[in-house]
């Protein structure tokens, strides 16, 4: 009975992070800049952020309003997962250039990805 | 520059030295082993930050998430270990761990941007001035936690040691919930009109208690957990203790 139930909750478990893929954003840091600088993204979805540093110094990924914070290596690919996250602006920033890394997701109804750059 | 590297330097050196702090109120250690502790968590982040980009692509690229949040795991129980037993022990693993954890991104930051055109004296002008400004904090708040401590005992210290120490577990939640190990939960509330964390008072309660002001409701729920877990372990301790010598 106990191997059933652990075995009909292993499928579930199975079947849920099946089911939770996120759809991917992908943000390219050039020149001190976040590419695109505001992406939409939907309500209440997990969505993973792919971000990309073309430059040759590190940059470190932040937001007070997502409760995110990440390095950036030189060359390197980051991986940030975001939501479910009710409708919004949250803003977030490269800490080590705060006054031109800025950016915003921006949590509506829309799926498609906008950019403004 | 300037001011981000001042920014910089509070918010990496801060909790350090808060956290130094409560426990210097807790059992005062000799200088000696404050400053060896120092200086082993000054090597121990320069190790870190050498060997970070490359543990970075770990784990599809999650190396450095599961390593921080091993470092928050680590001080909220040496840290709790210490109140209960206060032990050196546990104060070196506490202070070290969490150098290691925010020292090494400020170290990341100077090392790469020290050669940069003329921001060398921004930098140096900047970590001083943030240097100057955690030491006359950490200066006052330990006299005033001493203060607390004479007049009410330990329970008040215990009680923002606990506050201080469950905030590392809301950084590993974040860092957790970061690389998908576990789903965010619905916001419990949004203070950022009222508070922001980006603000200089949202800075120092973020340090000081790990103030958010976009809480999701695990985090809320851990938090407040481990603080009641954190004390009551404090009382009942302390409590048998004091029973035995009577």
């Amino acid at each position: 009975m106990t191997k059933r139930l652990f075995n009909q909750c292993l499928c579930c478990l199975l079947f849920l992070s099946f089911n939770a893929a996120s759809k991917e954003y992908l943000i390219i840091l050039k020149d001190h800049l976040f590419y695109p600088s505001q992406i939409i993204i939907p309500a209440n979805k997990k969505v993973k952020l792919l971000i990309e540093n073309q430059d040759k110094t590190p940059e470190e990924f932040d937001s007070f309003d997502l409760n995110r914070e990440k390095v950036l290596y030189p060359n390197r690919n980051s991986i940030i997962y975001i939501g479910p996250l009710s409708k919004g602006h949250y803003e977030f920033f490269g800490e080590f250039s705060p006054n031109t890394a800025r950016g915003v997701v921006i949590v509506g109804d829309e799926e498609a990805q906008h950019a403004n750059n | 520059m300037l001011i981000t590297s001042l920014v910089m330097s509070l918010n990496q050196l801060l909790p350090v030295a808060i956290l130094l702090v409560l426990l210097q109120v807790v059992k005062k250690q000799s200088s000696l082993q404050i400053g060896s502790v120092l200086v082993i968590g000054a090597l121990m982040s320069f190790l870190y930050m050498q060997s970070a980009s490359w543990v970075s692509q770990w784990f599809e690229h999650q190396g450095l998430e599961y390593s921080q949040i091993g470092l928050c795991i680590t001080i909220f129980i040496a840290v709790l270990f210490f109140a209960l037993k206060q032990k050196s022990a546990a104060f070196y693993i506490a202070v070290i761990s969490t150098i290691t954890l925010y020292l090494s991104h400020y170290i990341i930051y100077l090392t790469s941007f020290w050669q940069n055109n003329d921001a060398g004296q921004s930098l140096f002008i900047g970590t001083l001035l943030g240097s100057g400004i955690c030491l006359s904090f950490s200066v006052l708040l330990y006299f005033l936690m001493n203060a607390i401590k004479h007049r009410f005992g330990m329970y008040p210290l215990f009680t923002l040691l606990a506050f201080n120490s469950a905030a590392k577990l809301l950084v590993a939640l974040d860092l957790a919930s970061q690389i998908d190990l576990i789903t965010n939960t619905a916001t419990v509330w949004d203070l950022r009109d009222a508070l922001s964390e980006n603000s200089e008072l949202g800075r120092v309660l973020r340090s000081l208690i790990g103030y958010e002001a976009t809480p999701d409701l695990m985090s809320v729920v851990i938090y407040s957990t481990s603080s009641v877990v954190f004390l009551l372990l404090c009382y009942v301790i302390t409590a048998s203790i004091s029973k035995e010598r009577v």
